[in-house]
């Protein structure tokens, strides 16, 4: 089948800057982050964990979504996804036909999957002393259970499934997702990420990694002292363009590439061959010429490791081009939500093209000579912009790059 | 006259399905409420843990009002006192 264009028609989310898409641009263009002391993590105390600050999703009510005791199937993952998948489709006001039910794609990223529901298991045989654990501990733990209840919750039965890529899952999944529908395997889909682990078995592992800041996320910063972990979910809705016009649909942007790459060099520390080799792919997809990107959203996890390294892998892709792209982390916002990241920023950079509103880098103080980019420090700029990349790269050295263009005209 | 087992079965049948206890009576039939086979694996959990009996799957499979489920888990009872199944060596951490 020939090769068709795919636009963004809906868009969900639920991250720690707000419960729908409003809020969380709104946040966004202030350069308002969502960092806060951490929260309503059981044990922590008794464990000694360390991690003071959070970006947690607050005031989110399951009883509000799910109702008749079906908030108690789905881990907090799985309820964000499915919440951040109907806020989408509610979005793109797509009529969901029996066809297009069964021609409807739903491609989801997630890390770490159910941990609230496996940990809850551990306490009680370890802590607890029980000789059982709650029946609903598996499906509820299986990192595919958003994706299997976005499937039944909007009755959707074209082909669905889950990739779990650490960090780069989301942004694995919403590449795929625009090659399934760019090559006429489903008419639309649902892709995006979700992730929530704030478990205290979690923290504990994450603070054995001493890769989180104490105070706050500062990417590219000279202070920075690492990632703030996050939790949410985001999803959007891929369709043709030809069908996406024929119906009437408001387009928010273009899916034009997508680049993917290893490193095949360590487990934790990146490098900048396979970052670089990966945004030129995606560059290559979307027939793209470098000096045609006007915004990344960067991976931008605000570590001592990361930063330089993702700025020189910048550097080394667009040369003296790279002087004039807006890079900024959102991370330093709505925190580092793992499988999500790529959903949430996703979600920053179409919104960007949109509305001609780069988000800013916030928590910014000071700048690092090894980091010699624009980072939009703090505050948001106007600017309108043809094109962008967002940037996932995983612990595992897994690099995945969507580009996006501006809605087509 | 109060019947506490009737009482605990329908305390936890209506936080399983987050419904008002009183909308439950002996006579409510399971699939009527709109209990599914996920509700049952969770509301057997949640019952053995609270009567600390172990119920068996031939036990589950006749199951159809609530009064059911309540006269099964007084049967249990009667046959062997309520047991513990929590492991012996295992105590919380400190």
């Amino acid at each position: 089948m020939a090769s068709r264009r795919v636009v963004i028609t809906g868009l969900g989310i639920v991250s720690a800057l707000g419960l729908d898409l409003a809020e969380n641009w709104n946040a966004l263009c202030a350069g308002r982050p969502a960092i806060r002391p951490l929260e309503g993590v059981a044990n922590g105390a008794r464990v000694g964990l360390k991690i003071q600050n959070a970006a947690q999703v607050r005031g989110f009510d399951p009883l509000k979504h799910f109702q008749g005791g079906k908030d108690a199937q789905l881990d907090r993952f799985a309820q964000f996804s499915v919440v951040a998948a109907r806020q989408a489709i509610l979005h793109s006001g797509i009529e969901l036909t029996q066809e297009l039910r069964e021609q409807t794609a739903i491609i989801c990223g997630s890390a770490v999957g159910g941990q609230s529901a496996i940990e809850a298991g551990f306490e009680d045989l370890w802590v607890n002393g029980r000789g059982r654990v709650h029946p609903l501990t598996i499906p509820k733990t299986m990192a595919n259970a958003g994706a299997s209840h976005i499937a039944m919750d909007l009755g959707l039965s074209g082909p669905a499934f889950t990739i779990s890529t650490a960090c780069s899952s989301a942004n694995h999944a919403i590449g795929s997702a625009f090659r399934t529908v760019r090559d006429g395997e489903a008419e639309a889909a649902v892709t995006g990420g979700a992730e929530a682990f704030f478990t205290v078995g979690m923290l504990k592992a994450w603070e054995a990694m001493r890769v989180i800041a104490p105070d706050t996320c500062r990417p590219f910063s000279k202070d920075r002292k690492g990632m703030i972990l996050g939790e949410g979910g985001a999803m959007m809705i891929l369709e043709p363009l030809e069908a996406a016009k024929a119906r009437g649909a408001k387009i928010y942007g273009e899916v034009c590439g997508f680049g993917m790459t290893a490193d095949a060099h360590h487990l934790t520390q990146p490098t900048v061959e396979g970052p670089s080799r990966a945004m030129r792919a995606a560059l290559r997809e979307a027939n793209l010429q470098p000096e045609e990107i006007g915004y990344i959203n960067a991976h931008g996890t605000g570590t001592p490791g990361n930063d330089p390294v993702e700025s020189r892998a910048i550097r080394a892709v667009f040369g003296g081009h790279a002087d004039k792209i807006g890079v900024s982390s959102t991370k330093s916002m709505h925190g580092h939500a793992l499988g999500a990241a790529g959903a949430l920023e996703a979600v920053a950079t179409v919104m960007a093209l949109v509305h001609g509103i780069l988000p800013p880098t916030a928590n910014f103080t000071e700048p690092d000579p090894e980091c010699d980019l624009d980072y939009i420090p703090n505050q948001s700029r106007k600017m309108q912009i043809g094109a962008a990349l967002s940037n996932s790269f995983a612990f595992g050295g897994l690099n995945a790059v969507v580009a996006f263009r501006a809605v087509p005209r | 006259m109060p019947d506490p087992v009737a009482e605990k079965v329908i305390a936890t049948l209506a936080s399983v399905k987050r419904i008002p206890a009183d909308k439950i009576t002996l006579d409510t039939n399971l699939q009527d409420m709109g209990i599914d086979s996920l509700d049952v694996f969770s509301l057997l959990f949640e019952l053995e843990n609270a009567f600390k009996i172990s119920i068996p799957d031939d036990d589950v499979r006749s199951i159809k009002t609530v009064n059911d489920v309540v006269e099964g888990i007084k049967r249990l009872l009667a046959a062997a006192p309520p047991s513990d199944t929590s492991m012996g060596s295992a105590s919380p951490a400190n």
